[in-house]
């Protein structure tokens, strides 16, 4: 039967009720057997584990020996940062893994949201860098809230054509240079924003500034505010604007290096000599999760600390990984990779050579004073 | 749980209402439960209460919007009013009564400041949008004569989309590379990009007008097209010119539509989070970005209720002031 005829015996009324079921099975039926790969999309059945992370981090490509095993992807739900992640939870939104970093562990600990995990049950804990795993405010004796299984650099992402004279000449001063006033930009947040301000001013622990470092970070955002373009949330927003040439220079993670790179811009990730900050990410154990599900959890969790994982983190989103002999892999696949990226090929060289990021003291007070200098106070 | 406070009123509420409607009493109630016989008379006696009584009719007819109502608007709003006389303490809330959360918005000016340009942008945009909204809803109701229909339809085309997909489009014209400035730049009268026409006010100014246009032509066209046309036939025999007729007899006339137009440009755009946020920049931030970042980045929910209330507080304020001037107004030229 056309598509015509159906229209219009529909319309004439003159299809018989048999037909019209008939036709009504035949859609149902390919609907069932449409590929399972676009259903799955929809959601992934009830019984895997609902995964709350950062956007680019819910890819098959990272949990590809749980997707082997269990045939799909557990249930993902993106954020856009830690703040609205916690404050969709405290809402009442049920998930059984997080996606933190590091400097959120202590608060979410203290709201009673987290639970211990038990290194034992993942193959891959041994393989994890060390000093991850002893971040401050991430352990409590023996019990670990906490698994290490991605870092980056949060520095100064700059047009080497556009501002030659940086070259070799790196710093955070960059984003406060007067001759790109209105070219510039720098994260909307405290931990990749205003920390950057008290790196800049000198602060001697930019993440418990003593009152006078306060006054001095305040100015310097003062300062800064007529140069920024705007203040960004999205890596998006700032890879395009790079690649315009809409900002010559901005803070940045090493994906948007990564991603400017491969698309051939003349682009820098810089090692400022106040040095670049290392921020750590992993996975949290929420103490609501589902019991009956902690099986596919652990799953996912060593699958997420593979090394296949870590090459593809490396590779694609040019991020640290959690896994050691991932950088190992890659060095030994693509020599000279790890360089490019900005990582040392004895990792923690490039560990110890950054500014560990850490629990913010006093962070209402920062996030006060961040609003007022912005408002233009 | 913030709704904690007040479930319990709710729930007195709740139990004595039935029972005041229906005339009953609780003795009346156990004994009828009693037997079969008296539970079938009590069917009875609702039903004809029910056909009895004009005001339960009535509440029965609108029980599902008077529930919607209460349990979307007054309850979440009783909810956020509560919360703004709480208090944060690092994650938790100090459920006892406090003023300071309000002290708090009067001794620091930045929410007070911000508020006021948030006003100015919106009172900018309302009048931006209605004076542009206006001609196109004359031209509609009074010069097209055919199709009227097909005319309001392509007058909302563009909200066809979404509405952050409108937001982006102006991203795209008013952008660095943007159609203005590749534009500009292509005729020659540029050499650089623009940098003003993005991430400022000004911005946020453009695109909150070009949103919310089909809120206004809505309303104006309507009472436009409700005036009786014999009167402005009238006005002219009596030898009134074709601007003095729309100025004391249109206009007037058409008011409650531009009233209409205005408020409801007004009330949605003040509190507006999305646009600024997009195009806004540093400098083009409303009250709507403060309270969405108390109840996020700053974790502050009961400060960020308490501006909330004030905000609502000033929005009802501008809108009684608005809605006193434009009375007085029409008193004057009618």
């Amino acid at each position: 039967m056309k598509k015509e005829d159906i229209v219009e015996q529909l319309a004439t009324g003159q299809m018989s009720r048999r037909k019209f079921n008939q036709s009504l099975m035949a859609l149902g039926a390919t609907m069932v057997m449409m590929p399972v790969g676009s259903r799955s999309a929809f959601a992934a059945s009830d019984d895997h584990p609902t995964v709350f992370t950062w956007e680019g981090w819910d890819v098959p490509e990272l949990h590809q020996s749980y997707l082997a095993k269990h045939g799909e992807s557990p249930n993902m739900a993106i954020f856009g940062d830690e703040e609205e992640a916690f404050a969709k939870m405290r809402a009442g939104f049920k998930v059984d893994l997080t996606q933190p970093c590091t400097y959120k562990v202590p608060i979410w600990k203290d709201a009673g949201i987290l639970e211990p995990i038990d290194t034992s049950r993942l193959s891959n804990w041994g393989d994890l860098i060390p000093s991850l795993k002893t971040i401050p405010g991430t352990f409590e004796g023996d019990k670990q809230y906490f698994i290490p299984t991605d870092w980056g650099l949060t520095s100064v992402l700059y047009r080497a054509d556009l501002a030659p004279e940086y070259v070799g000449n790196e710093s955070w001063g960059m984003l406060w240079d007067p001759k790109y006033k209105g070219r510039l930009s720098m994260a909307d947040s405290l931990i990749d924003g205003v920390m950057v301000a008290a790196i800049y001013i000198g602060a001697k622990d930019p993440f418990n500034m003593t009152d006078e470092e306060m006054a001095k970070t305040r100015a310097a955002l003062k300062e800064q505010l007529p140069l920024m373009r705007y203040y960004w949330s999205s890596p998006a927003d700032i890879e395009q604007a790079l690649a315009s040439g809409e900002l010559v220079a901005t803070s940045a993670w090493n994906s948007s290096y990564a991603a400017l790179k491969k698309e051939g811009f003349d682009v820098r990730y810089s090692s400022p000599k106040e040095g670049a900050m290392t921020w750590v990410c992993g996975f949290c154990l929420m103490s609501d999760h589902d019991p009956a599900k902690l099986d596919r959890i652990y799953d996912y969790l060593d699958a997420y600390a593979s090394v296949e994982s870590g090459v593809f983190a490396l590779t694609e989103y040019g991020y640290g990984h959690g896994n050691l002999k991932a950088f190992a892999k890659v060095e030994q696949d693509q020599p000279g990779l790890l360089k490019e990226l900005g990582y040392s090929v004895n990792v923690n060289e490039t560990l110890d050579a950054g500014i560990f990021q850490a629990p913010m003291g006093n962070e209402p007070a920062l996030q006060a004073m961040f609003e007022e200098v912005k408002a233009g106070m | 749980m913030p709704g904690e406070a007040s479930s319990p009123g709710i729930m007195l509420l709740a139990y004595h209402l039935p029972n005041r409607l229906l005339g009953l009493s609780k003795q009346n109630l156990s004994l009828m439960s009693r037997t079969a016989m008296s539970l079938q008379s009590f069917g009875s006696t609702i039903r004809r209460r029910f056909l009895e009584s004009e005001a339960l009719r009535g509440f029965g007819l609108l029980s599902p919007t008077l529930l919607a109502m209460v349990f979307g608007l007054a309850m979440p709003l009783l909810i956020l009013f509560t919360l703004s006389f709480w208090l944060q303490d690092y994650v938790d809330f100090i459920k006892t009564f406090s003023w300071k959360n309000y002290s708090d918005f009067f001794a620091k000016p930045i929410y007070g400041m911000i508020l006021i340009k948030s006003i100015k942008i919106s009172g900018v945009v309302t009048l931006a949008t209605v004076l542009l909204a206006y001609p196109m809803a004359y031209f509609i109701a009074f010069r097209v004569q055919k199709n009227k229909l097909v005319w309001l339809i392509l007058i909302t085309v563009p909200f066809w989309t979404s509405y952050l997909l409108r937001v982006f489009a102006w991203k795209v014209m008013l952008g660095y590379n943007g159609v203005v400035n590749s534009g500009l730049k292509s005729i020659g009268l540029i050499s650089e990009p623009l940098e003003f026409l993005l991430y400022n006010p000004f911005a946020v100014t453009i695109t909150l007008a070009h949103a919310w246009a089909a809120f206004a032509i809505l309303p104006i066209y309507v009472s436009l097209e409700k005036i009786d046309r014999s009167l402005l036939e009238a006005a002219r025999d009596l030898g009134e010119n074709a601007f003095m007729s729309f100025v004391r007899v249109t206009l007037p006339l058409s008011m409650p539509g531009v009233i209409a137009a205005s408020l409801l440009v007004f009330i949605p755009t003040v509190g507006d989070y999305v646009t600024p946020s997009l195009v806004g920049g540093p400098s083009g931030i409303m009250i709507g970005n403060i309270i969405q970042s108390m109840f996020g980045k700053a974790f502050n929910w009961p400060l960020g209720a308490a501006i909330s209330v004030m905000s609502m507080l000033t929005v009802t304020a501008m809108i009684c002031l608005f809605l006193w001037g434009t009375h007085r107004f029409r008193r004057k030229i009618a």
